[in-house]
């Protein structure tokens, strides 16, 4: 298995642009980040001390920050699951149908290519306590009205509401994509072996082979529940008290706003431990996966 | 070798032309607001100055993204010569030795103040007891009236609130009528700037002499936290966004709304034809005691080249002065803080009657205060926190409670000496 010279040149030649291009973007940067996370670096200083683990110090002793972390698993815990099931369950119905397809494909897909700055602030509209759509409507049925954005109990899961809006479609598809994937005739047999039920079909048949794709899509829709800043920018600004604030709102304000860069860089490594911890889920149930296959 | 020594020669010639007219490059923000102003401003003030040669670079995005970038432009030493900033920006840029102190220039001039660049307009852009920088676009807090709601509630355009109590009792006469809340703040904006209105208006400041200890929490302040309190419990002041309140005025759904004079033409058209907008001054105005916060940018000088130093300062001087202030109030709706910009406006001003209450304010300017230390802008995010709690109603009952925890929070960020 000996490699000859000219070969390990070549080889090296050939990794050379992508390696050149991984260090320029992702490995300087991360690396930048890291280096500032344990100094006292704040945007604009010709110089910077090294202060040991101090930002971390202060992060456990900051409200904001185990607010702000707290706030961004639940947001996940809420949005992961909705738009799960909302996006297996728009598959299934879409499948199943014959006629408007592709219309209800466009459909629901279209959120997640609407800019959803733009899409918050038709919901920041719709929202409103006095003349939004969603009070006047509950009102005219006789339910109470909230002061949806505004009021620290529920503003948070306002936003995994439009989260789920958002991400839903990108799902669908995934899962649409899946169920093209498997065998008509399993069904036909099915069918033949006497399980009749729409519900018995898909327990036994559908499911357990959409479960690598389920997997997936739960994967990636948590890293990307993760990174929700938008509509959090665009509707409460992490408000009332803290209650919608996130982690990537956290780390933008406090390097950005607070120009605290150092106390950001810390919350960033934060951040990146918790992507990198679910992405290595992934890798480690893509290995089970591709072993069991 | 002969070409080198011709273009040697060359930018010999070229740089001793340069001698004549000297190049500035100018940065501003908010585009979209300030394109045409600073289009016209350059026109009129290169008519004047034909020696000095003024280029743009592409605008700020906004207040943030303009101090972003010049603080890092400080680092790598690629900053423009004038940088237009947010008012409570120029402590930051002071303290990290990007703007130039403009004390010497302003010895240098004669009748400076008889210009119309008066005190308050200096202190506005000071850090220090030091100025930063000129004051170019204000704004100042006004009440927007909803006419229609308030004639309603019995009163006219000669009985308008002079103090708070006038406009609780206003608010509650239109929450009568229940067709509108009565009164909003947009006690949000930037954090704390309407806190710091709220507290300078009753002659308080927000920290002691040196800087070192929390003054906000003295009588000035408990009675500015008093005043939010009475909002949310006498007047029933809805808990808005400051989106939301801004549709739900236009929309007539709010009879009085605080706020700053810079959302007069965007609210006007808003309104469009809806009902009658007026504006009136801020209540309870004390002369001698109340100043009110200047919200909006300032010039601040950052070329480090003597003579890029002298044309900034021609410019500062032209852009804060009468012309350049008449521009920028036609074509934006900020309010020049030169005191002579306004002889050139009376026919503007008469026009537009909303846009020239605010001008009476003009004796009250002070700055807008930046906090010192690394965690100054930390601050304002923390005072925002706590007065939403009186806004929202959770804690408006204990508003003196409130105001004790913001001075703590305040004070643990406070560089420690």
């Amino acid at each position: 298995m000996s490699l000859s010279a000219s070969q390990n040149r070549a080889g090296l030649a050939l990794i050379a642009p992508a390696s050149i291009l991984a260090i320029i973007f992702l490995i300087a940067p991360l690396s930048s980040i890291l280096v500032l996370a344990f100094t006292d670096y704040q945007l604009g200083d010709r110089s910077l001390r090294f202060i040991g683990f101090e930002n971390f110090q202060a992060l456990i002793d900051d409200p904001v920050f185990w607010k702000s972390l707290s706030n961004t698993l639940i947001y996940s815990a809420v949005v992961v699951p909705g738009s799960m099931l909302l996006g297996l369950v728009s598959a299934l119905l879409i499948d199943a149908g014959t006629s408007l397809r592709s219309f209800y494909r466009t459909a629901f897909f279209m959120p997640v290519m609407a800019s959803l700055l733009a899409m918050a602030i038709v919901w920041e509209f719709m929202l409103h306590p006095s003349f939004g759509i969603v009070n006047t409507t509950a009102k005219a049925l006789g339910f109470a009205s909230h002061n949806w954005l505004k009021d620290g109990d529920i503003a948070l899961y306002v936003l995994a509401v439009i989260g789920i809006w958002q991400s839903f479609g990108f799902n669908m598809v995934l899962f649409m994509a899946g169920l093209s994937a498997i065998p008509r005739d399993l069904y036909d047999a099915a069918e033949l072996d006497g399980t009749p039920h729409a519900w018995e079909r898909f327990r036994l048949i559908t499911w357990p082979l959409l479960a690598p794709v389920a997997v997936f899509v739960a994967i990636t829709s948590a890293i990307r529940s993760f990174q929700v800043f938008d509509t959090v920018h665009a509707l409460t600004q992490g408000g009332p008290n803290k209650a919608t604030e996130v982690l990537l709102y956290t780390i933008y304000a406090e390097g950005f706003e607070f120009f605290r860069s150092s106390h950001a860089a810390a919350i960033t490594i934060v951040f990146i431990l918790l992507v990198v911890s679910v992405s290595l889920l992934r890798f480690v149930s893509l290995k089970k996966n591709g072993e069991g296959a | 070798m002969r070409t080198i020594l011709t273009a040697a020669a060359l930018s010999l010639m070229a740089s001793a032309a340069m001698a004549d007219t000297t190049t500035i490059t100018v940065q501003y923000a908010y585009p979209e607001l300030f394109d045409t102003t600073q289009k016209e401003m350059l026109e009129a003030f290169s008519k004047k100055h034909p020696d000095i040669k003024v280029e743009f670079r592409t605008p700020y995005k906004d207040y943030e993204d303009a101090a972003q970038r010049v603080l890092r432009e400080g680092i790598t030493g690629n900053v423009p010569d004038v940088t237009f900033q947010g008012l409570n920006r120029v402590r930051v840029l002071a303290d990290k030795e990007i703007a130039v102190p403009l004390d010497d220039f302003i010895a240098n001039e004669t009748d400076f103040d008889a210009a119309g660049y008066h005190d308050g307009m200096r202190q506005a852009g000071a850090v220090d007891g030091k100025v930063y920088g000129l004051p170019y676009a204000i704004s100042l807090p006004i009440v927007y009236y909803n006419m229609d709601l308030v004639k309603k509630a019995g009163l006219d355009e000669n009985s308008l609130p002079k103090t708070w109590n006038d406009i609780i009792a206003l608010a509650k006469k239109i929450e009568a009528q229940g067709e509108a809340d009565g009164i909003e703040t947009e006690w949000a904006i930037t954090g704390n700037w309407l806190w710091q209105a709220l507290v300078f208006a009753n002659g308080g400041t927000m920290l002691n002499e040196d800087e070192t200890k929390v003054a906000f929490d003295g009588e000035a302040g408990k009675q500015a936290i008093g005043t939010l309190a009475r909002l949310v419990i006498e007047a029933q002041s809805p808990n808005m966004t400051p989106n939301e309140m801004l549709a739900a005025f236009s929309a007539g759904k709010i009879g009085m709304m605080v706020t700053t004079t810079a959302r007069v033409n965007a609210v006007t058209k808003q309104i469009g034809g809806k009902f009658e907008l007026k504006t009136g001054n801020y209540p309870d105005l004390k002369e001698g005691v109340s100043r009110l916060p200047a919200g909006g940018n300032v010039a601040i000088i950052t070329a480090k080249d003597k003579d890029k130093q002298k044309a900034a300062w021609e410019f500062l001087k032209f852009a804060t002065g009468p012309e350049g202030g008449a521009i920028m109030v036609k074509t934006t709706g900020y309010m020049a803080p030169n005191t002579k910009a306004a002889d050139l406006l009376k026919d503007f001003y008469a026009e537009n009657p909303n846009q020239a209450v605010a001008l009476s304010q003009l004796p009250y300017l002070t700055g807008w205060y930046a906090f010192p230390g690394d965690n100054g802008l930390k601050i304002t995010d923390v005072i925002k926190d706590r007065l939403q709690s009186v806004m929202d109603g959770s804690r408006a009952e204990e508003a003196e409670a409130v105001l004790a925890d913001m001075a703590a929070d305040t004070q643990a960020l406070l560089p420690r000496r």
